[in-house]
C-alpha cells in the first residue's frame, strides 16, 4: 500500500528528454558538424567550373605552406591583431576606470560610449571610405585646419592599415569598456573603504586590488576580442579591398576571394581549417590560463 | 567615491560622433558596378540622371498571342536600383516586356560580388532560379565552358516575327566577337565597353596654353596621339587651375584602388607596347606552353611609362575605383583620363562642369612595339594604335535551366531594339555604353546630330565621342580580350600587382614577375594543358 502512495519517479528512460534536447542535437548537426564535416571534405578536392574537379589528397593543405600570398594574410592579420586588441584593451579599461566613478552626466557618457558597437562594420567600413577620403574628408582636413598636413589614408600601404586599425579600435574599444565597466562595479565596495582606512594610495588600491580581482575578467576579454580580431572582414573589405596591393589583405578577405571570387573552395577550406587551429589553440591557451587563476583564487 | 567631471572625453566622444556623421563633399559609396569588375564600386555622383526615357517599341500581346502568359522571367543583376547602371533600363522596360508577352518579370539586383557567386551556384546546382543574369563578357570562359548557358542563334535567327528584332551586324566588329564564344552566338548587345582617352577641349585649343606649352615643349599642343604626348600634355597641366575655383588641379586622373578596375587601365594602355603588325594576338599567354607574357619587355615599358604618368594625378588616385575619378574629371579637376564610355554621356548630364568642354579619342598608340613572336622591338610607320574592348561590356545570357528561355529571349531582345539602345547609349547613368553603328554620326554610322542634341548632348562633344568609339572598336588591331576559366582570379592578380608598382611597394619588373608567377599557379591548378585548349580557341588560332 505504502508503495503504491509514493508518486512514480520519472524512468532514466523516458523518452520525453529526448523531444526537448532533439531540436538543440539537430540544430548542432546540421548548422556545425554537417558543415564542417562537408568542409572537410570539400579540402581534399580541386574545383574547376564551380564543380568539384579531382581528389588532391592533402594538396590543398600543402599549398598553405607555400603560398606567399596567404602568408601576407597571416601577417596582415597577426599586425592588425596585436595593435587593435592591445590598444582595445588599454582604452577600454582605462575608460572603464575612468568613468566607475561619480561624475556628472555619466549615464549619458556611457551611452555614447557604447554606440559604435551598434554600427554595422560593413556600414563603418563604407563611411569610413568618405571619412578618409584624402582630398576633402573630414578628416584631413581637420588635420589641415590644425596646421598640418593631409594623410593618404587609402593610397599608402601603412596609412591604409593604420585606417583599418583605427575604425577597429573605435568600433571594439566600447565592448572593453562596458564589460570592464561592469565587472568593476560589482567588485566589493568594503575592500577599497578597508584600504582607504589602512591609509593605501589610489595606485595602491588599483594595484592590489582592483587588477588582481578583474585579472579574470581581463582574460576574457581579452580571449573574446583575440577570437574576434582574427576573423576580421567587414572592415577591410568595405574600406580597402585589401588593397594597396595586398597591405590590408587580411586572412579572412583572402579566404573569402579564394572561395567565392575564384570558386577554389577546396582550398578555401583548407585555409578555414588553418584558421579553426589558430583560433582553437589560442582559446585553449587563454582558457588554461583563466581556469589556473580561478584554481589559484579558490585554494 | 570621489565625484569627478572629465570634460575632455565627452567633447572628444562627440567630436568623432559628429565627425562620423557629417557628410563630406567627397563622393559617397554605393556598391554599383557599372562597367568591368569592382567590388564595392562606386559611381559619379556629382551628375544627375536626366528624363529621358526609351520609346515603346512591343506592342500589346492579345489572347494566343501572349506566349508568355503565366510564366515569370527572373534577371539578376548587379545592385544600382531603378536610376542605376545596367539594372535601371530593366525597371523602365518592365511594364512593356509583360503587357507583350504575357509573362512577369522579376529583377533580383545583388551586390556586384555576389552576382557571379550567385549565378554559378545557381547553375552548378541547376536550381534553374534565374533565367539570365546581365553578365560580364569575361565570365563566357565559366559559363560556357562549364555549358551551363544557352547559345542563342536559333532565337535570333528566327523568322516567325516572334521576337523584337535587333541587328547584330549594327554592332561593330570588337565589341561583336564578344557576343559570340566558338563562334556561337552566348550574348545579346547590350552594353559596348572600351576605354578611349578623354580630354579637355577647351584647354587643348586655348591659345595661351598652346604658346606655353610649345614655349615649354618645342611642339603644338594638340590631342594626344602617342603615349610620350598624353604624358607631356598631363604634366603641362598638372598643378594648373584647370575650372576657376583657384585651386590647382591635375593633369590626369585614373582609378587605380585594388578592385577599383585599375587593371583595366593597364590593358588599355599597355595594348600598343605589345600588340603591333606582326603580333595581333599574343599578350597573355604562349599558346603554345601557357606560359604568361606579362613580364615581355613590351609589358614592363607599359608599366613604367603607366606608373611615371601617376604624378600628374591627384596621390588619392590610387585608393579610387572609376566612380571617384570620374567625379575628378565632371569636376574639372583633371584635363585627361582614359576610361569607358559612361564618362563622356555623364560630361552632358546637370551637375558637369565639363559639358560643351570635353573631346574624346582613341587611346595613345607607340612609335615602338615588342613584338613576342620575334623577341624584338619593332618601329611602326606612324603610329601604333590597338583598339580596346577592356571592360565587361554587360549583356544577357540565357540559363540552360530557365524554363521560359523563349520569354527571356524576347526580353533580352527587346532591351538590343535599335531605337532603345540608342536612346541608352545617350544617357549616362544607365551604364549602357555606345558600339553599335546606329549609334555614331554619319558618314561612320547612321545616327543624327539632332538625336544627341535632343538628348542634352553638346554637339561638339557628341562628335568627338561617338567618332573616338567608332575608331576604337573599329580599329585593325584590337587588343586580345581574355576569355578563359578563372579570366577574373588572372586580372585580380594583375590588378594586385598593378597597385603594388602604383604605390612603390613592387618595382614595375618585380610587379609583372610578381603577376607572371599568380598566372602560373592558377593555370596549373585549373589544368595548363585544358586552359591552352581554350585560350587557343578563343584567339581563334586553331
Amino acid at each position: 500500500m505504502a508503495a503504491s502512495e509514493t508518486p512514480a519517479r520519472p524512468r532514466r528512460t523516458d523518452p520525453t528528454k529526448f523531444f526537448f534536447i532533439m531540436p538543440a542535437v539537430i540544430w548542432v548537426l546540421l548548422f556545425t558538424i554537417f558543415p564542417l564535416l562537408y568542409a572537410l571534405y570539400t579540402s581534399f578536392f580541386s574545383f574547376r567550373f564551380g564543380r568539384i574537379n579531382q581528389f588532391v589528397g592533402f594538396g590543398n593543405y600543402l599549398r598553405l605552406f607555400t603560398d606567399a600570398n596567404l602568408h601576407n594574410g597571416l601577417r596582415v592579420t597577426l599586425t592588425f591583431v596585436i595593435v587593435t586588441v592591445t590598444v582595445q584593451m588599454l582604452l577600454g579599461f582605462a575608460l572603464a576606470l575612468l568613468l566607475n566613478r561619480e561624475m556628472r552626466g555619466k549615464s549619458v557618457l556611457r551611452a555614447i560610449m557604447v554606440l559604435p558597437l551598434f554600427a554595422t562594420p560593413v556600414a563603418v567600413g563604407y563611411l569610413s571610405i568618405t571619412l578618409f577620403y584624402e582630398i576633402n574628408g573630414p578628416i584631413n582636413e581637420l588635420l589641415r585646419a590644425l596646421g598640418g598636413a593631409g594623410i593618404p589614408w587609402l593610397s599608402n600601404p601603412f596609412w591604409a592599415l593604420v585606417a583599418v586599425i583605427i575604425i577597429d579600435i573605435w568600433q571594439w574599444t566600447p565592448f572593453v569598456f562596458l564589460v570592464s565597466l561592469a565587472a568593476l562595479q560589482g567588485l566589493p565596495a568594503d575592500l577599497y573603504e578597508a584600504a582607504e582606512v589602512d591609509g593605501a594610495s589610489a595606485w595602491q588600491s588599483f594595484r592590489s586590488i582592483t587588477l588582481p580581482l578583474m585579472t579574470p575578467i581581463l582574460w576574457l576579454i581579452l580571449l573574446l576580442r583575440l577570437v574576434e580580431a582574427f576573423k576580421v572582414f567587414d572592415i577591410p573589405t568595405s574600406l580597402t579591398l585589401g588593397g594597396p596591393g595586398r597591405a590590408t589583405e587580411v586572412y579572412s578577405l583572402f579566404t573569402y576571394r579564394t572561395a567565392l571570387r575564384f570558386f577554389d573552395h577546396g582550398y578555401a577550406a583548407a585555409q578555414g581549417f588553418l584558421l579553426l587551429f589558430i583560433v582553437s589553440l589560442i582559446v585553449a591557451l587563454l582558457f588554461g590560463r583563466i581556469r589556473s587563476i580561478y584554481q589559484e583564487e579558490r585554494s | 567615491m570621489r565625484k569627478v567631471f572629465f570634460p575632455l572625453i565627452p567633447i572628444l566622444v562627440i567630436a568623432a560622433m559628429v565627425l562620423t556623421a557629417c557628410p563630406a563633399p567627397a563622393p559617397t559609396t554605393a556598391p554599383a558596378p557599372t562597367t568591368g569588375e569592382a567590388e564595392g564600386e562606386t559611381y559619379a555622383t556629382v551628375v544627375e540622371a536626366g528624363e529621358l526615357v526609351p520609346p515603346v517599341v512591343a506592342q500589346p500581346c492579345e489572347g494566343d498571342a501572349c506566349f508568355c502568359r503565366d510564366k515569370t522571367v527572373t534577371v539578376i543583376v548587379n545592385t544600382a536600383g531603378e536610376k542605376g547602371p545596367i539594372s535601371g533600363p530593366f525597371y523602365e522596360v518592365r511594364d512593356e516586356f509583360e503587357k507583350a508577352t504575357g509573362a512577369k518579370l522579376e529583377i533580383v539586383e545583388v551586390p556586384f560580388a555576389e552576382h557571379f557567386p550567385k549565378l554559378l551556384t545557381d547553375l552548378t546546382t541547376g536550381t534553374g532560379q534565374y533565367d539570365t543574369s546581365i553578365a560580364g563578357a569575361w565570365w563566357l570562359g565559366d559559363l560556357v565552358g562549364g555549358d551551363y548557358i544557352l547559345p542563342l542563334d536559333d532565337y535570333y535567327n528566327d523568322t516567325t516575327g516572334k521576337y523584337p528584332k535587333w541587328d547584330v551586324e549594327d554592332v561593330q566588329p570588337g565589341p561583336r566577337d564578344l557576343l559570340f564564344y566558338d563562334e556561337k552566338l552566348y550574348m545579346v548587345a547590350n552594353d559596348h565597353d572600351g576605354q578611349v582617352m578623354y580630354y579637355r577641349r577647351d584647354l587643348i585649343e586655348d591659345p595661351e596654353h598652346q604658346a606655353a606649352f610649345k614655349a615649354q615643349y618645342g611642339y603644338d599642343l594638340k590631342v594626344p596621339d602617342t603615349i610620350q604626348e598624353f604624358r607631356d600634355v598631363a604634366e603641362y597641366f598638372n598643378g594648373k587651375d584647370l575650372n576657376g575655383d583657384g585651386t590647382p588641379d591635375n593633369g590626369l586622373t585614373m582609378h587605380l584602388k585594388v578592385g577599383g578596375q585599375g587593371m583595366f587601365h593597364f590593358m588599355s594602355f599597355s595594348a600598343p607596347f605589345v600588340i603591333g603588325p606582326d603580333n595581333p594576338k599574343l599578350y597573355w599567354f604562349d599558346p603554345e606552353t601557357m606560359q604568361p607574357l606579362m613580364d615581355s619587355p613590351g609589358h614592363q615599358a607599359a608599366m613604367e611609362a603607366l606608373v611615371d604618368l601617376i604624378q600628374f594625378g591627384p596621390e588619392a588616385m590610387m585608393g579610387w575605383s572609376l566612380g571617384e575619378s570620374w567625379d575628378h574629371f565632371l569636376r574639372g579637376q583633371a584635363a585627361l583620363t582614359f576610361t569607358w564610355g559612361d564618362l563622356g554621356a555623364l560630361a552632358q548630364q546637370e551637375g558637369s562642369q565639363v559639358k560643351g568642354k570635353t573631346g574624346a579619342a582613341p587611346m595613345p598608340g607607340t612609335t615602338q612595339y615588342y613584338d613576342i613572336t620575334s623577341g624584338q622591338w619593332k618601329q611602326v610607320e606612324g603610329v601604333n594604335k590597338v583598339g580596346n574592348t577592356t571592360g565587361g561590356s554587360w549583356a544577357g545570357v540565357i540559363s540552360k535551366f530557365s524554363d521560359a528561355p523563349d520569354c527571356t529571349y524576347f526580353l533580352l531582345a527587346l532591351m538590343a531594339h535599335p531605337e532603345k539602345s540608342k536612346v541608352y547609349a545617350y544617357r549616362g547613368w544607365d551604364g549602357v555604353d555606345p558600339g553599335r553603328f546606329s549609334h555614331y554620326l554619319p558618314p561612320a554610322g547612321t545616327n543624327t546630330i539632332d538625336g544627341y542634341v535632343a538628348a542634352g548632348w553638346d554637339p561638339g562633344d557628341a562628335e568627338s565621342y561617338t567618332f573616338a568609339y567608332y575608331e576604337n572598336f573599329g580599329s585593325e588591331l584590337m587588343f586580345p580580350y581574355l576569355r578563359i576559366p578563372g579570366t577574373f582570379e588572372y586580372w585580380t592578380a594583375l590588378d594586385i600587382h598593378l597597385s603594388e608598382a602604383a604605390t612603390g611597394q613592387k618595382t614595375a619588373a618585380e610587379a609583372l614577375k610578381a603577376t607572371v608567377d599568380d598566372f602560373n599557379a592558377i593555370t596549373d591548378r585549373l589544368g595548363r594543358d585544358l586552359q591552352r585548349e581554350i585560350y587557343v580557341k578563343s584567339l581563334g588560332l586553331e
